[in-house]
């Protein structure tokens, strides 16, 4: 018997002997099953009543059941024998592409399913892009995907000058030298990515600020100004989560549609939903004191083009 | 004999046409929130990837449920938290959800359930892809960037963990579904 978690959060307790033992007997039992696939392949491609599009259905839905047959057979034996598993486990035999989550559950048993990632704006959380990878990569692994993302959008608004990425923000997750890296190549600041679990500086000295961009060798193409926003932005970066809470009320936190793809079709509407619902706030001026200081600060003033300056007269 | 029941106010209707909008007042919810949607380079990004992907093998048939309609309920769907089945009855008796869906006269039957089928809302959903899906989310993006209310100057990236839902019907449901079933 083995015991996982820590005592506080109650512990999981694994007969290791009597799962090994059951799963010989399904490997058993499972043993024929290979044959059988093959005399059932040989005899779809003689059935002659069938129609073409009809068999070829057929053949893919059975050739998926068989690879996924194969890949539950590979587990199990590494299982019974005593073997550590591989990073992309199965979990789900009809769903090979869902992976463990064990992001922030360090002392918990890990939950099944997937792993969202959404990049937003800090001040009003209007969501730029999401994602939806297959299995359950790294949180750096993200980032590049989304901001090409973003970059796409900002290529479609025909305003002048062109919009720009100046600064990213994230948790310890992201923290990647390769990543900031790549990062300072496209010009974009990442003081908002902590190193260290330290809190951040939300204002930092004229020195600190010459010393950020020199680091990610950006002095040219970066103002001070902008440092200082981005500072605000990593300090501010938690509010992330009542994004991410907004779209858990529109029912994200639960996948309902089948597969990859369901799972991103239902996490895209959402995020849309939820985009249409922050921009009512922000027409609305339903903004905290913060998100509407941040907003000045980017330039982004309410104009009042329907309201009379003077409505005295 | 079902479809062209549901499908029939699309071609002509019958009794006087409510003009939607009277119904629905300027701070409505559901009101203020569709006029956020940039519809028209929405319906043309949708239109244009399932011309491409899914041609119209031939020009005869009845003209389908336009894509603005499908769309709306789509979005609604998740903004209002319900069901296909419900949204799509929805539809049919909330003035606010047609004014969602575009819809700005109101002609139907009373005879007539459903505007939309839920089967139909389901076949709409699985023809999107993920490119098209990034499209979508762009446009919508774009258009708020243009119109001054976001900026993407200063970003936040996070992930967040879900569940897969299950799609077996638990014994919860059936003895809830067993007790329901004497009583109609």
């Amino acid at each position: 018997m083995r015991c996982f978690g820590r005592q506080c959060r109650g512990q999981g307790h694994v007969f290791v002997k009597l799962v090994r033992h059951t799963e010989q007997q399904l490997l058993e039992l499972g043993q024929p099953i290979t044959a059988l696939g093959q005399q059932a392949q040989q005899l779809l491609g003689q059935a002659t009543a069938l129609s073409d599009s009809t068999r070829e259905r057929l053949a893919d839905a059975f050739n998926a059941a068989m690879s996924s047959h194969t890949h539950i057979r590979k587990q199990s034996t590494q299982l019974t024998q005593g073997k550590k598993l591989s990073h992309c486990k199965i979990v789900n035999a009809y769903d090979p592409t869902m992976a463990p989550i064990l992001k922030g559950k360090s002392n918990c048993p890990a939950q099944f399913g997937r792993k969202p990632g959404l990049v937003s704006e800090p001040a009003t959380g209007f969501i730029f892009a999401n994602r939806v990878p297959e299995g359950n990569p790294c949180d750096a692994s993200y980032v590049l995907p989304l901001l090409d993302k973003v970059q796409r959008a900002i290529e479609r608004v025909r305003a002048t000058p062109r919009l720009q990425v100046h600064s990213v923000a994230g948790d310890l997750g992201i923290n990647d030298a390769a990543l900031r890296q790549a990062l300072h190549q496209r010009a974009i600041l990442t003081v908002g990515i902590p190193k260290t679990i330290e809190p951040m500086q939300p204002h930092p000295s004229p020195e600190e600020v010459r010393d950020i961009l020199n680091e990610a060798g950006l002095h040219r193409k970066r103002t001070p100004h902008q440092v200082h926003l981005a500072c605000a932005c990593g300090y501010s970066r938690p509010v992330v989560e009542s994004h991410i809470a907004s779209l858990l009320s529109r029912g994200a936190g639960q996948v309902r549609y089948k597969g990859p793809l369901g799972a991103m079709r239902q996490q895209g509407m959402t995020v849309m939903a939820h985009n249409g619902a922050t921009l009512v706030r922000i027409r609305q001026q339903h903004m905290s004191k913060r998100a509407q200081k941040f907003r000045r600060l980017l330039g982004l003033r309410r104009r009042k083009i329907h309201e009379i300056n003077n409505p005295k007269n | 004999m079902r479809l062209v029941h549901y499908l029939q106010h699309w071609l002509r209707g019958t009794g006087t046409r409510l003009q939607v909008a009277d119904f629905v007042p300027d701070p409505h919810p559901l009101r203020q929130w569709a006029d956020t949607f940039p519809w028209a380079a929405l319906v043309a990004a949708v239109e244009h990837s399932f011309d491409t992907r899914f041609p119209t093998r031939s020009p005869r048939g009845r003209a389908p449920v336009p894509i603005r309609v499908l769309l709306a309920l789509e979005l609604l769907k998740h903004e209002v938290g319900t069901s296909d089945e419900d949204i799509c009855h929805r539809l049919r008796t909330d003035f606010a959800v047609m004014y969602a869906c575009g819809l700005r006269e109101y002609q139907a039957p009373r005879s007539q359930v459903h505007f939309v089928l839920p089967e139909t809302l389901c076949e709409f959903r699985g023809r999107i892809d993920e490119a098209l899906m990034d499209e979508l989310i762009a446009i919508q993006a774009a258009a708020a960037m243009e119109e001054g209310l976001v900026s993407p100057a200063h970003l936040v990236i996070d992930t967040f963990p879900c569940a897969q839902g299950s799609q077996r019907v638990t014994d919860a449901t059936t003895l809830y579904k067993a007790q329901k079933k004497p009583s109609n």
